[in-house]
């Protein structure tokens, strides 16, 4: 515990030096405040080349009082840092949620009244300000947002002071992945290999069949779109615990867009990649070139939209598709016009996916 | 068996479809010729003088008011006029009305006729003047006979009686004359007029009054008072009684008898000449002459030299001849008519009148209500409307071959809450079709950008949900005055509550008002601002103590002063985007005044020196980032790197 508590020292250093700066700003200098906040977002992510993830870029967003629009977003982030600081006092933890209401009220007078907060966007937004400001994650000051990340396999986690051991009823359940992620420590890992899909309904289909005890490997889903628990859970695997990680999402653009969220990072938490990208996790499926090659009949496929199309287009120029497997993989997509789900390998029976298409992908690869 | 029912149901209708007959005969009779009484005709023709249902009592406190107003405004006597209007039995839905003035009165021995018999006017004149030619006064007699078994009462007291006469009076209607039930010479005691003259009516009529009709009489009764702001006007009803004061002691030159100009002459106008010069052995070109303005004797002779006739004596022509003079008149030019008989408000008068606005407001009393459950008795009370900035302008037209002038004013903010329009035709309130009013045209017709804002602006600014109309101009606090002034006002229908768009009438009224626009719109150009400063200002009240809460909670700071200093700042900061003027200068001169100065913020004493401040202001011009613990970080730094999971 000591050593956490000298993590919330640092952050709670770092809030009180913002309070600061502000206050000589105004009562010395004279000077409307500015925070300059690191720009997040698609024109300020930078691909790394040697890191092979996606980074920040150097631009920031001054917030200032002295622009009338800006007001109460400066006074949105400096509320939100008290919030912090308040919560890291009381030794307390919140979610994302949870420092919305404790921030919630209302400005203006009788006649003129406003909502603080215009919902729960904004305060997520401040949210993120502070970890650009500070530097720390939220994680680190104890906002968390809600699990959905799951866990099966021969893995020992202590959250708090508990042993939990992931493969106890692994053939029939998954644990959550905790958000708090300070208070979860990997105790013992026995696995071979970690695999990472995009859905849950597809874990459960592959622990249900005996896969885990067969192969020895961790099951792991973020269900859809990864929270950083998740992210950060697989990233530690491969890193401390040398584990190959191999990630199967639906044959599409946005499936594919999920699997890079592992390997490559994000745009939106282009920040923070060095804690939560995994990049030597292989993206082994489903490729577009699959749904020929394991005869998926054509009532399984669905058309790609336009949306899908652009997405491809957009994906083919990125840096870090010039692989020529993938550039063929995307021509193909653009061609055919048909992506698939990794659900449809059930037509071809409920233990094909994991009897027969993963373990060949898996053995394709060199993992097992 | 679906079908075959439909087609039972269509051959039923079929059926029916008898062709009409026309079986409905004409029947022819024997035309039968009659005269009528001038009373009987008004009276069966009451819509002509705005008598209609609806309307009667509207028209009955417009009639009283106007002949008061002139009665005064004739003689130069400044207006008091007592005007009430109440309810005598509800049943019967009988109202009297009573209405006294200070004005000249009527000599006693031609008062019943002056009161009770149609066409009998001293207004037949070319003139501009307010009365409907003498039929309103004489329409109230004839419809309290007609209605009621009441006489009208009147009393009179005339310059040139001298003493006070009390007449009850009735209408014959079918012979258009009075029939005088009670006349009388009061002794002095015994009089109701206080003053040297005056007149006094008391009149009971039979009419239902509608809210709307309600709320027509107080507007008419406030916009009177608009534009006789020298008039003291007291207005008691079942509701209570207000009073509108004397705002000013200026009245308007009273408007003179004119002569008709020559384009507009025709042959019954020139008989009529003639016949005025009758036995006096006048010739023409004098008759010519002395008869029409614009007229010398030079273009008299000349206009009957061209209409190819001796100049003889003026009772020498017949019709044939006299149609040439007319013919030629009208095609021969002549200087523009006179404009100085008409009387128009006013700068000074109108202004007097826009600076003081009064509305008459109907409020529910709570008191009274009491608690016994039944509804409380409406109150009256008025209100004045002062507005921040009045302007005036006018334009001098002719119209038709009758001199116009038309007035705008312009009354902005204040107590001026919403737009409003006024009309007034030679000082008579026009309440009704506004929608149909050239003045209506010309105010969506002037860009409201003369005003310096664009119609975004407005609407941005002046955001008003209970405005009626979402045009830019009704959005303003603006209140525009239209007056028309002119021996014949063009109006667009017999009801005479709307003026058309007659010749360049409205050309005239455009000018007018962009006039008025430019006037105003320094002033609302800087309202705007102050507005949006204040906007501004408010937003900083508003969050500054939130900041400075957030702050103080999480380092030891003094929050009042930095309070204090934030809002100092903020004020500053507002007034300096206003004015224009770079804030850096007054910035840095604030700074080093305080170079002495030091802060505690989390009990560390934080000190300036110059160069300090000098290297803050280099960073805050060139410098992209604060060299600060702000600076940026491209990745999360290190420290949460080296943190590993076991």
């Amino acid at each position: 515990m000591p050593v956490t508590d000298k993590r919330h020292q640092e952050v709670v250093k770092k809030i009180k030096q913002i309070m600061k700066d502000v206050s000589t700003d105004l009562m010395l200098e004279r000077t409307m405040p500015v925070l300059d906040v690191p720009k997040v977002g698609y024109d300020n992510t930078v691909w790394s080349e040697e890191k092979k993830m996606l980074t920040i870029g150097d631009k920031v967003v001054k917030i200032s009082p002295d622009s009338t629009k800006k007001i109460p977003t400066f006074t949105q982030y400096l509320v939100m840092a008290n919030a912090v600081r308040r919560l890291l006092d009381e030794e307390m933890e919140s979610t994302i949620r949870g420092m919305y209401y404790a921030t919630l009220s209302t400005v203006g007078d009788e006649k003129n009244k406003q909502k603080f907060w215009r919902g729960q966007d904004d305060s997520d937004d401040a949210i993120k300000a502070i970890e650009l400001l500070t530097g720390v994650p939220r994680e680190e000051f104890s906002v968390t947002s809600k699990p959905k990340g799951m866990i099966s396999g021969p893995i020992t986690l202590r959250v708090g002071g508990d042993i939990i051991d992931c493969n106890l009823g692994s053939r029939a359940t998954s644990q959550l992945i905790p958000t708090n992620i300070r208070d979860v420590e990997i105790v013992n890992v026995n696995a071979d290999f970690v695999m990472v899909v995009e859905k849950d309904t597809v874990l459960n289909n592959i622990r249900k069949s005996g896969f885990i005890q067969k192969y020895n490997a961790i099951l792991m889903t973020g269900s859809g779109e990864p929270d950083r628990a998740t992210r950060m859970m697989v990233r530690t695997l491969n890193e401390e615990w040398k584990k190959p990680v191999v990630v199967f999402a639906d044959a599409d653009p946005w499936g594919l867009g999920i699997a890079l969220r592992y390997k490559i990072g994000s745009e939106s938490l282009s920040y923070d990649s060095d804690r939560l990208v995994t990049p030597n996790a292989m993206v082994l499926g489903m490729m577009f070139s699959d749904i020929y090659q394991y005869q998926i009949p054509e009532v399984a496929r669905l058309a790609a939209s336009e949306e899908d199309i652009n997405r491809a287009l957009d994906m083919k120029k990125k840096p870090w598709f010039q692989d020529k497997q993938w550039q063929k993989e995307l021509d193909l997509f653009l061609k055919r016009k048909e992506k698939c789900e990794l659900d449809a390998f059930f037509k071809h029976g409920f233990k094909y996916l994991a009897e027969v298409y993963l373990p060949q992908k898996l053995r394709q690869a060199g993992v097992i | 068996m679906k079908p075959k029912a439909t087609a039972e149901v269509v051959a039923t209708q079929k059926s029916q479809n008898v062709p009409l007959s026309q079986s409905q005969a004409v029947h022819r009779g024997k035309v039968k010729y009659e005269k009528k009484a001038e009373s009987e005709f008004f009276v069966d023709n009451s819509a002509l003088a705005g008598f209609t249902g609806e309307r009667i009592l509207y028209m009955a406190v417009r009639e009283l008011i106007e002949n008061s107003l002139d009665s005064c405004e004739s003689s130069h006597i400044l207006p008091r006029i007592s005007l009430s209007l109440k309810t005598l039995e509800a049943a019967n839905d009988l109202w009297m009305i009573t209405c006294e003035d200070n004005g000249i009165g009527i000599p006693a021995d031609k008062l019943p006729i002056a009161v009770c018999s149609f066409l009998t006017s001293g207004k037949y004149v070319e003139k501009q003047q307010r009365g409907l030619f003498g039929v309103g006064l004489k329409m109230i007699a004839a419809f309290s006979t007609k209605d009621t078994d009441h006489p009208l009462k009147v009393w009179s007291k005339s310059s040139e009686d001298g003493s006070e006469h009390y007449f009850e009076l009735r209408t014959d209607i079918s012979t258009n004359r009075p029939i005088v039930l009670i006349k009388k010479q009061l002794k002095e005691s015994e009089g109701k007029i206080s003053g040297e003259s005056g007149f006094r009516i008391e009149a009971i009529l039979r009419a239902r009054l509608s809210p709307i009709t309600k709320g027509k009489i107080y507007d008419y009764i406030s916009q009177t008072s608009v534009v006789n702001p020298y008039a003291v006007l007291e207005f008691e009803t079942d509701e209570g009684k207000v009073v509108f004061e004397r705002r000013t002691s200026v009245m308007s030159e009273p408007a003179k008898e004119v002569l008709p100009h020559p384009a507009d002459m025709d042959l019954k106008t020139l008989k009529k000449a003639i016949m005025n010069f009758m036995n006096q052995k006048t010739t023409l070109q004098g008759v010519l002459s002395e008869s029409f303005q614009k007229m010398s004797g030079e273009k008299a002779k000349e206009i009957i030299a061209n209409a190819g006739l001796e100049n003889k004596l003026a009772d020498k022509y017949n019709e044939h001849e006299l149609i040439k003079v007319v013919n030629i008149c009208k095609q021969t030019k002549f200087h523009m008519p006179n404009t100085d008989h008409l009387s128009p408000i006013g700068e000074e008068i109108l202004t007097a009148g826009m600076t003081s606005v009064y509305t008459i407001i109907t409020s529910r009393s709570e008191e009274a209500s009491g608690g016994n459950g039944e509804p409380s008795q409406p109150q009256i009370s008025v209100k004045v409307l002062k507005p921040s900035l009045t302007g005036y302008s006018s334009r001098t037209c002719v119209i038709n071959n009758r001199p116009t002038i038309v007035e705008c004013g312009i009354a902005y903010g204040g107590d001026i809450s919403s737009f409003k329009l006024y009309r007034f035709a030679n000082k008579i309130p026009l309440l009704y079709d506004e929608g149909s009013d050239v003045a209506r045209e010309v105010v969506s017709e002037v860009e409201i950008n003369k005003m310096g804002i664009s119609k975004k602006e407005v609407k941005e600014q002046f955001a008003n949900p209970d405005a009626k109309s979402d045009r830019a101009v009704e959005l303003l606090p603006l209140h525009i005055f239209f007056h028309i002034c002119s021996t014949k006002i063009p109006y667009k229908t017999a009801g005479k509550e709307s003026i058309a768009s007659e010749g360049e009438l409205k050309r005239y009224m455009k000018a007018c008002l962009s006039d008025l626009y430019r006037k105003v719109s320094a002033q609302i150009r800087k309202e705007l601002r102050m507005k949006e400063a204040q906007s501004r200002l408010n937003l900083y009240k508003y969050y500054i103590p939130l900041i400075v809460g957030a702050i103080s909670e999480s380092v030891s700071v003094d929050p009042k002063k930095l309070e204090e200093t934030f809002t100092e700042l903020a004020e500053k900061h507002v007034a300096g985007e206003i004015t224009g003027q770079p804030l850096k200068e007054k910035e840095d001169e604030i700074t080093g005044q305080r170079l002495e100065k030091e802060v505690e913020i989390d009990g560390e004493i934080i000190k300036r020196d110059k160069n300090q401040i000098a290297i803050n202001a280099a960073r805050r011009k060139g410098a992209k980032s604060k060299p600060k613990n702000k600076s940026v970080q491209t990745t999360l730094d290190a420290v949460m790197q080296k943190k590993k999971v076991k």
